[in-house]
């Protein structure tokens, strides 16, 4: 129960301190074609999308506390070939895109034997293709919107039981209350 | 350090409580598993009336182990347990939610799928 406690206490008190070394983690790229850390901007990514006809295309924005990616985009395909073809769209965009840089850099692909779910990872945005009964199975828009994701009361309470309080001194008076 | 016979933690909601590693898989005289890697585990103990049964042998990936794992930036993790995500054979989590917190080594070692869900990234 202490353990618990105090390992949650070190985590809320080394958040801000623990946030600027995570800043340093994160590599910058500076290779020409690529900006802002991501290969593929968002908008391409709709695009692209929308072009192979991917159903039922989410884009949801992940809560602040999880600071390894800034958008995840859920898309449906309607069959194993269909959504391998969704992963290597978005790869060919990343390879035009970057036509006649000197080192390509190209997007982290998961999954692509199975073509149950496939993940196409540049960066600061993730995109999933997944089947309907892997969406179904998976139900990642349930984990990542933000009202499933509320606080447990339980941590906030033990926030409050932690806050350092100074008890109220009775014993000596000041003196201007006393003249008064 | 997780070698054949360690017992490992199930940090997945794949109805399965406890493993035992039986294998690593990579070289083929590997002594010894750190986070990240997979291993091929049996199943100890498992909740009733889920697709997973005991002594069923499946291959697991380690998200956290006692033995400390070291970052360039000079950070050390280690957890208090040694625990494992339940895979098939392509690398999709037999679970649909995994908990505790997990560390980011996993994203660049391709396990993307993991790292998307679970609740907390260290």
């Amino acid at each position: 129960m202490w353990a618990v406690i105090r390992s949650r206490t070190c985590s809320l008190s080394s958040t801000n301190s623990q946030s600027s070394i995570f800043q340093q983690w994160k590599r910058p790229f500076t290779i020409d074609g690529v900006s802002n850390g991501s290969i593929l901007e968002l908008q391409e990514i709709e695009k692209v999308l929308t072009d192979v006809k991917a159903d039922d295309v989410k884009v949801i924005p992940v809560p602040k506390h999880c600071d390894w990616a800034d958008f995840m985009v859920v898309a449906t395909g309607r069959s194993t070939w269909h959504v391998k073809n969704i992963a290597q769209a978005l790869i060919y965009q990343a390879k035009q895109k970057q036509k006649g840089a000197e080192r390509m850099l190209l997007p982290t692909v998961e999954g692509q034997a199975g073509g149950k779910w496939i993940i196409v990872d540049s960066g600061k945005v993730i995109v999933h293709a997944l089947d309907e009964k892997a969406r179904a199975y998976y139900n990642l828009e349930g984990l990542w919107t933000p009202e499933t994701l509320q606080k447990d009361p339980i941590d906030e309470d033990l926030q409050k039981a932690l806050v350092k309080v100074r008890r109220i001194n009775n014993s000596k008076k000041k003196p201007t209350q006393k003249n008064a | 350090m997780i070698q054949p016979q360690t017992h490992l933690n199930v940090a997945d909601n794949s109805g399965a409580r406890e493993l035992m590693c039986i294998r690593i898989i990579g070289a083929s005289n590997r002594r010894y598993a750190y986070i990240g890697d997979i291993v091929v585990a049996v199943i100890k103990e498992a909740l009733p009336n889920t697709p997973l049964e005991r002594s069923e042998v499946i291959r697991a990936v380690i998200v956290r182990t006692c033995k400390e794992l070291k970052r360039s930036n000079g950070m050390i993790i280690h957890y208090n347990d040694n625990a494992a995500v339940v895979i098939d054979q392509e690398g999709n989590p037999k679970g649909t939610r995994i908990f505790g917190a997990i560390a980011r080594e996993l994203r660049q070692l391709n396990f993307t799928k993991i790292v998307s869900l679970a609740p907390e990234v260290l």
